[in-house]
Formats: C-alpha cells, structure tokens, sequence
C-alpha cells in the first residue's frame, strides 16, 4: 500500500520531472470596469459573426490604445492612460464611433508612420487615415477605395513584392438579404491592389465561400506569401478551406487538389498561425464548433501544401467546454499564439461563446487558455488564470496593455460589455518585446520573420496584418524568454534581406531596422 | 419521354377522374398544395444540412414524421385516401376534421409549419430566420382567395394533424439527441474485429447514436425483423475470406477512375454538407415531383412511404451495426495490409456492417419502386449547388446499387458490407411499400 506521504513525495517527484512539470499559470484580473471599458458587441441575426477588437498605438507614447467595434451600436476607441505595469486605465474617446463595425485591423496604409484603421463593416467597409494624437479621418475616396456594399468578416493585408502601397483581402459573408433560403449565398470576397497612392477597383477572388478569417502567409518559405482563407461551411455550397496563389502582377489562383490542397470543410472562423513544431514551417490553428484543427505541414520537402491535423495528439481539439457544467460542444472564434506565461513557447488563447442559443452548443462556453507544456501539448488553464468567462466570446486580442512584459487578455462579447484582463501573476521567464521600423513603404515590415534562437532551435514567427477573427494588432512584438536572460534574434526583413543576429536584453523593448543595431526603447 | 414517365403522367391526369366521387377539398388547388409541400420540402432539405444534431439516422426520423404528416394532412377527411393510423407502430387515428369545409393548402401548410418548427426547435438563428420567412410566406400563399373562417379552421386543423403526429414522435425513443449523438462516455470493444474511432475529431471517439437501434419502428414489425447473418469472420491472414475483402477496398482505391471517384463524392451525403443520405433520396422524389407536376396526394403519400421506409431502415441498420460491432476497412488495412493507406472518403464515426447507405438506398428504392414503377427513369440533380453533375438513372433499383457501390469506391465498406445492407434494405423497404394510403 502506498501511504499518503508516498504519494506526496511521488507527486512532488512528478512535479519536478521536466518532461512533466505544469507549464506555469498566469494570473489574470478582470479590470474591465475600473478600466472604463463598457463596448457592447450588439445587434440580431445580421451580427452574430464579428465582434472584432483592435489595438495599436495611435497617441505616439507607445501604449496601445484599444478599439472596439460595437456591431449595430457605436464603436469606440479607448485611449490608454495605463502606466507601465500599474492597473490598466482607458480613456473613451470619440474618435471614431462609427456603427455597423465588425471587425477592425490596424495597418499603416500609407506608410506615413502614423496607424491607419480598416474598418470592416455590414455595409460600406472603411479606410480611416490616422492623422496622430488619436485623431481620424475617413480616405476611403482620397485612396481610390471601393468599401462595397456587404457584410464583410475577415481581413489580410500584404506588401506585394515591388509595391508601395499593400495589397488588402476583404472576406465577405452570405448575401444579407436572402430570408428563406441563405444558404449558398456567399458573396464575393475581394482583393483590392494597389494602384499609384490607392487602390485600384476590387477583384473578386471567385469562388468565395463565407469567409470569417484571411491571411497571408509563406506557408512553404518559398518568399511569396500565398492568402489562407477560412470559410463557414454553414453557408458555402461545394466550397472548402483555400488558399490563393499571388503572384505579383498576376491574377489570385487557386490552389487545386493537384497541387496537393486537400478539401477541408469546417465552419472555419478563426485562424492562428505559429510554428508549434519548430521545423521552420508555419503551422495553422483553425477555429471551429466542436473540435478545432491544428494543421501542420506533412511534408515541407514535398513542396505541396499538405497538412495533418494534430490537435487531437497536441491536446488543442477544445472541443467542449471543460469547466462550468455544460458538456455540449464549444463554438471557437477568435485564436490566437502567444507566450502568456513568459516560459518561452507559445501558448493559444481561444476566444468562445454560442452562435446565439444554439441549444445543441454550449450556452455556458468558457474560453480556452490552452499552455503549451515542454513536450509540445497544451494544458487547460483558463479557469485557473481567470479568464474562463461565460460570456458570448468573439473576437479577442493578447496585447501587453501595461508594457509590463506580460500579456493582459480583451474579448469582446456578444450582447455584454467586453472584459479586460491584467496579467497579475507571477510569470516563468523574462521576456523582450520588439517593434520593426522600415524606412519607406511598408514601415511596420508586414511580411517579415523573426527568427529566435533558443539552443540549437530557432523559431520562425511570421509578422501578419490578418487573421483571428474580426479583429488585429500592430505595435510591440512580444517573446517570452522563460529563463534565458536575453534572446537571440534577427530578422529576416520583406524584401528577403536577412538582418544580423541582435542579442536582446530581457525586460526590454528594442526597435529593429534594416541594417542599423536596435534601439532600445523605454516606456513612460 | 420514357415509358414509365408517361405512365406516371398519365396516372397523375387520370386521378381527378377516378377521384370525382371525393368532396370537393381534395382535388381543390392543387398546384398551391404541390407547391406548399415542395417549397416547404426545400427548405427542410437545408434544415436538415444545417442542423447539427441531424446526422443521417435523425435526418431519416425527421422525414419520416413530415412525410407523414404531409400524408395525413392531404388524407383528412378524403374519402379516396387512407390515413397511415393503425398501419404504422402506435400510430392512433388522426384528430376528425371538423364541421364546414377546409382547404387543402391551408390544412397542409399549417401541418407542416408546425412540425417542422417543433422538429428543427433546435436549428441555428439562420434556419429560424428561414423558418419563419417560409411561414409566411407560403401561409399567404395558401391563405390567397380563400374566406377568413375557412383558413382558420384550416390552420387549426393542420396545427391538430401536427401536434397529433408529434406527440406520437415524443414517444419513439429518438426524440432527444444529446452532444451530436456521440457518447459522452464510451468503452470500445476489446476483441480484434471491434469497432474503434477512425476520426482525429474528439467528439467521434464514441460511435455516432449506439442505441439507435433501440427506436420504436415505424412499419417493420420489429427492429430485428430484418436481421442479418454474420460478417466474414474476422482473420488477419492473407487469403482468408476477411483480408481477401480488405485487399479488395485497397485494390480498388489504387485503381480508382475520375467516373468511380465521382460517384463515391455524388453520394458521400455527408452530414453538415449535404442533407444526408435520406435527403438525397427526398430530394430526387421532390425533383420528380416537380418535374412531373404530380398531385399534392401522390407527392405526400410518397413521401410518407418513402420517409418510412429510410427511417426503418436506419433502425434495422443500427441494430446490426452494433450487433457484430465490425472494424472499418481503414483500420483493417493500416493493422494488416498498408500503415499509409487512406479511402477516398471521411470514414463515419459507427461500425462497418452493414453500410447504412445501402441498407437505406436499397430501402427507398423499394419503396420508389412500388409508387413508381420498376424502371422509372430520372435525372438526380441533388448536388448540382455543390458542382456536382446530374447524373441519369435507369430506374431507382440502379441508383441504389450505386449508392451501395459508392462505399468501395470511398474506401469505407467492405463489399460484404454494401451487399448484406442491400439486402436488409429490400426486406425493410418491402413493409413500406406494403403501406396503403389509398382507401
């Protein structure tokens, strides 16, 4: 019989095992009210996919500012008045208070070094110019943009090789109008190029099949990023999961089952893209109802695009709610990897909440904080972090709002006010975060790779303006260190220019640019 | 214009006369009725796809229940037609038309209106949104020219057909349908020839609706009434009788032609993308339907018997599948033959024998068979949205077997399989065609 200190000592051997040991948890506070955040996603049938969050610096003080689309109401922008690690404070503005928002992006559209904002909306999709000090002004006209007339749902943007102005993919929905029979309605996605200082008249990227996540992405790191698409099956007829050749100056293609894309039907919702396994390939999460997928390239030498789904093997399926009672299955949104807990790999933070009442799904539908252990599988920690909140979950967005190091958490909510998360815990590890600045077009070097050395592994993180759902973030890069005192790290930038190794100190912010050594950067 | 389409037609022409005896209600309107039936059958065919819980044996109860409902709402009252009550298990008779007239499309419209709000309560806001856009529509529709009273004692008459049929459905075991008919805990079978899961989706690590097979039927006298002999037995060595049928998926998935791959994805039906393999055999008879303009009496009774026919047979079906517990071929074949080796098609989440598709294919097609004739010819544009072809069959016997034939091509039967679920599907199809909805 093993007696109970038996037992201890075993748990505790167990415990210090490294192959075993429990990725630490980070803590997080609800402070959406002390905060001053009080956006409701709202609105009926027509809003029940978006509910997009956006956060970028739009003061110049480094801070990110929080945006929040409000569906049939008002949106808000929220200025950040936090102090570097003290409570998260937000000041509303009413700087952009547009309605009929779902999803919101941040890019620097003009390359003029102040953050512009994409809007997408249930009717006309809008490019808002940043004019500094949190101040917008609509250039849709000024910038030759065609906003359309639709209900628009997913966003991606890329510098085409040899353009000055991006290249941006609007996803759209079904067709808003059809009551009796929806289904196979989907309207055409579109890809605005550039053309001169704006863009040229919107290409449909047919077949489109109701997009709710785009991006762009190197999938096979052959230098020219191809456009991911996820697609609700609900509403698609005959459609699938695609991907898009882009070549420049040729018109999108589709990539075909004779190239190797294998026909995946999901109700796709969300993507998030990492290199989990570490070979050097991005590897894609997609969100879904019921089980999630976790695609990762087969064969990187084959050169075709495909991809085994290890969710299942990883632990990531979060396919039911795992705490508060409800057994029915989940339904996931917005996704997204990052390193909460400083340790050094990456962990994915799912966004969930009910379509409406669906009674088949999870009403009480907790969102997933899913860290990654050492031996690559991930452990639920969302309710001991504190973030495994009931309600409706949408679009959500890790950002350190505090400059502290560590990441705080927003979701935005059906029907409720989002919740605001601090990261307040202990943490695993240092950690460096770091923001590119190229001279010219592109400045925030969408496109780019950050390479981290860690050992004989260096990881590969692709810098996207995409993806989730509904929603995006421009600003500090964050990278946990776990317990190495700095990191290795370089950057490998649009152009294909592969920048020099840097040694980052830890607990710092670093700006990198091409061919000059980083620059520290000190908040407050 | 084949033989038997003509004779159909002509059948269909000649029944106003041989009904001329009937009150005047029956033959009343019945391009609106046909319509009602057929519009509200289309957008039961995207309930079907969108509703999550309706896997194709929940799919094959639901057309069951309106198919009959749409039977005994066109049978109230007409003498020339005979209610399903005391015919089908349980079934008591109909609620009694009441004094005054009615009208068909009123009665019908609000029959269907109301089972189908009850039987897909738990669709998405999308389908609630279509449900209730049909509702009015096709009530103005049926409302159009006729006196205030008349409708409303129509509208209640159809409520009452409905509420009947649906209290009778509450009873049969397959009412609730809990995490999307999987398990929420499952122990498989320890012998080498049990089913294991075949999916990487966690919520198929539990076969798809175990007690299926426990439901109350609808004509067969029992569950078990069309029971099968045993599979092949199990045996993992080369040339025996077991690895010999194994040897034939694999063989046959490396040789596959673009015309065998078409037809293993025409009737894939997969649930969530199609409206399931019941619905492929609904909307070939609505297809006919309408191409045939048949009466609104002919299109209910088929549906009716068709409904039953394909709900018993996934009932027989499920008592066998979880009687012999069989291995998928993928599992066989990566165990004994190829670790590499993948079907065509996404293996469902249940045991291997018999196939489900033959048993109900081949149940419909009896039942088809009986209405329409032996050699009915027909174009069957199901998966045209998808971009899918149309593709022609000789009669409804060859579409069954090609449906049956299918599951090889896909690489998710063994021929065994399709063969024995032939089999059960003409012994259950023939107690659906057995049923008699003409007085």
């Amino acid at each position: 019989m093993i007696r109970w200190p038996g037992l201890l000592l075993l748990g505790l051997l167990l415990a210090a095992s490294p192959a075993l040991a429990e990725p630490v948890v980070p803590i997080f506070a609800d402070e959406t009210a002390a905060a001053g955040i009080a956006t409701v996603y709202d609105g009926d049938w027509d809003y029940m996919v978006g509910g997009g969050a956006a956060s970028f610096d739009c003061s110049g003080d480094g801070f990110p500012e929080l945006f929040l689309s409000g569906g049939a109401r008002p949106s808000t922008l929220y200025r950040n008045r936090s102090t570097p690690g003290g409570a998260l404070a937000f000041e509303r503005t009413d700087a952009i208070t547009l309605d009929a928002v779902l999803g919101a992006y941040p890019l620097d559209i003009d390359s003029d070094g102040v953050m512009d904002l994409v809007l997408l909306r249930l009717g006309e999709n809008r490019l808002l110019r940043g004019l500094g000090d949190c101040r917008f002004a609509d250039a849709g006209a000024a910038w030759g943009f065609d906003g359309g007339d639709a209900w628009s749902t997913a966003f991606a943007a890329i510098w085409e090789r040899g353009q000055d102005w991006p290249t941006l993919a609007i996803g759209n929905y079904l067709d808003r109008n059809e009551d009796a029979f929806p289904w196979g309605s989907c309207t055409a996605n579109w890809l605005h190029r550039p053309d001169g200082d704006g863009f040229a008249p919107p290409i449909p990227l047919l077949p489109s099949f109701c997009a709710l996540s785009m991006l762009f992405t190197d999938w096979n790191r052959s230098g020219q990023p191809a456009l991911r698409v996820s697609n609700d099956r609900e509403y698609y007829k005959g459609g699938q999961e695609q991907m898009w050749h882009l070549a420049p100056g040729a018109p999108p293609r589709e990539y075909t089952e004779a190239e190797g894309w294998q026909r995946l039907r999901i109700w796709g919702m969300g993507i998030a893209s990492a290199d989990i396994t570490l070979d050097g390939y991005p590897d894609y999460f997609l969100t879904s109802m019921a089980d999630n997928k976790l695609q990762v390239l087969k064969d990187p030498a084959s050169g075709r695009p495909e991809y085994a789904d290890i969710a299942l093997a990883r632990g990531v399926t979060a396919h039911r709610p795992y705490t508060g009672g409800d057994l029915n299955p989940s339904t996931a949104w917005h996704a997204q990897f990052a390193d909460a807990n400083n340790d050094g790999r990456l962990d994915l933070f799912i966004a969930k909440g009910n379509v409406a009442r669906m009674p088949d799904f999870a009403a009480r539908d907790p969102n997933n904080l899913l860290l990654q252990a050492r031996d690559g599988t991930f452990v639920e920690a969302g309710d001991r972090a504190g973030v495994a909140s009931m309600k409706i979950g949408r679009g959500a967005l890790l950002t350190d709002f505090n400059l502290d190091g560590r990441l705080d958490l927003v979701v935005v909510n059906r029907w409720e006010p989002a919740t605001l998360w601090r990261s307040v815990g202990a943490l695993d590890g240092g950690w460096v975060q770091v923001r590119l600045a190229r001279p010219g077009a592109n400045r925030d070097a969408i496109g780019a790779v950050i390479e981290i050395r860690r050992g004989a592994l260096v990881e590969r993180h692709e810098i996207a303006a995409g993806g989730g759902h509904a929603s995006g973030a421009a600003g500090w890069l964050h990278f946990g260190l776990g317990a190495a005192e700095s990191a290795e790290l370089r950057v490998i930038w649009p152009d294909g220019s592969i920048g020099d190794w840097h040694r980052l100190p830890g607990g710092t912010f670093q700006i990198l640019a091409p061919g000059a050594a980083p620059r520290a950067w000190h908040p407050g | 214009m084949d033989l038997n389409r003509r004779a159909v037609i002509a059948l269909a022409l000649a029944a106003p006369l041989v009904l001329a005896g009937r009150p005047a209600r029956a033959a009343g309107r019945p391009d609106t009725a046909r319509e009602v039936i057929l519009t509200w059958h289309r957008l039961i065919l995207e309930l079907v796809r969108h509703t999550p819980t309706y896997s194709p044996p929940v799919a094959s109860r639901g057309f069951a229940y309106i198919g009959i409902t749409a039977h005994e709402a066109m049978a109230q009252g007409d003498p020339a037609l005979r209610s399903l009550a005391g015919q089908l298990t349980d079934l008591a008779p109909l609620p009694p038309p009441p004094p005054g007239g009615l009208d068909t499309p009123c009665v019908v419209h609000a029959a269907l209106q109301a089972v189908v709000q009850a039987m897909f309560a738990n669709t998405g806001p999308t389908g609630q949104r279509a449900m209730a856009s049909m509702s009015e529509a096709m009530g103005r529709l049926a409302a159009q020219g006729m006196a205030a009273e008349v409708v409303a004692r129509s509208v209640a008459q159809g409520r009452a057909i409905a509420a009947h049929v649906l209290a009778w459905a509450a009873t049969d075991g397959g009412a609730v349908v809990e995490n999307l008919g999987f398990p929420r805990d499952y122990t498989p079978g320890s012998r080498p020839q049990d089913w294991v899961p075949t999916s990487l989706v966690q919520l198929q690590q539990a076969p798809l609706l175990p007690d299926w097979g426990r439901n109350r039927p609808f004509a067969l006298p029992s569950a078990a009434a069309c029971g099968l002999p045993p599979p092949p037995v199990y045996d993992a060595t080369p040339g025996s009788p077991f690895h010999a049928a194994a040897l034939e998926v694999v063989t046959v998935s490396r040789a596959l032609t673009d015309e065998q791959k078409l037809i293993a994805r025409f009737w894939s039906d997969d649930p969530m993308l199609s409206p399931t393999p019941p619905g492929h055999w609904i909307a070939i008879l609505t297809q006919i339907a309408a191409r045939d303009r048949l009466p609104p009496e002919v299109i209910a009774a088929a549906l009716a018997r068709l409904g039953v026919a394909q709900a018993d047979a996934f009932i027989a079906c499920w008592v066998t599948k979880f009687e012999f517990n069989l291995l998928r071929p993928v599992t066989y074949i990566r165990r004994h033959i190829d670790p590499a080796w993948e079907p065509l098609l996404i293996t469902p989440p249940h045991p291997e024998y018999p196939s489900g598709h033959s048993s109900q294919s081949s149940a419909a097609a009896t039942a088809l068979t009986a209405i329409f004739g032996a050699d009915f010819a027909f174009d069957n544009s199901t998966h045209v949205a998808d971009g899918l072809p149309v593709r022609r069959f000789p009669s409804f016997a060859a579409a069954a077997a090609e449906a049956a034939m299918s599951r090889l091509y896909g690489g998710i039967h063994y021929r065994f399989g399709n063969e024995a679920g032939q089999a059960q599907g003409a012994c259950v199809g023939a107690h659906a065609a057995g049923l008699r909805t003409e007085a």
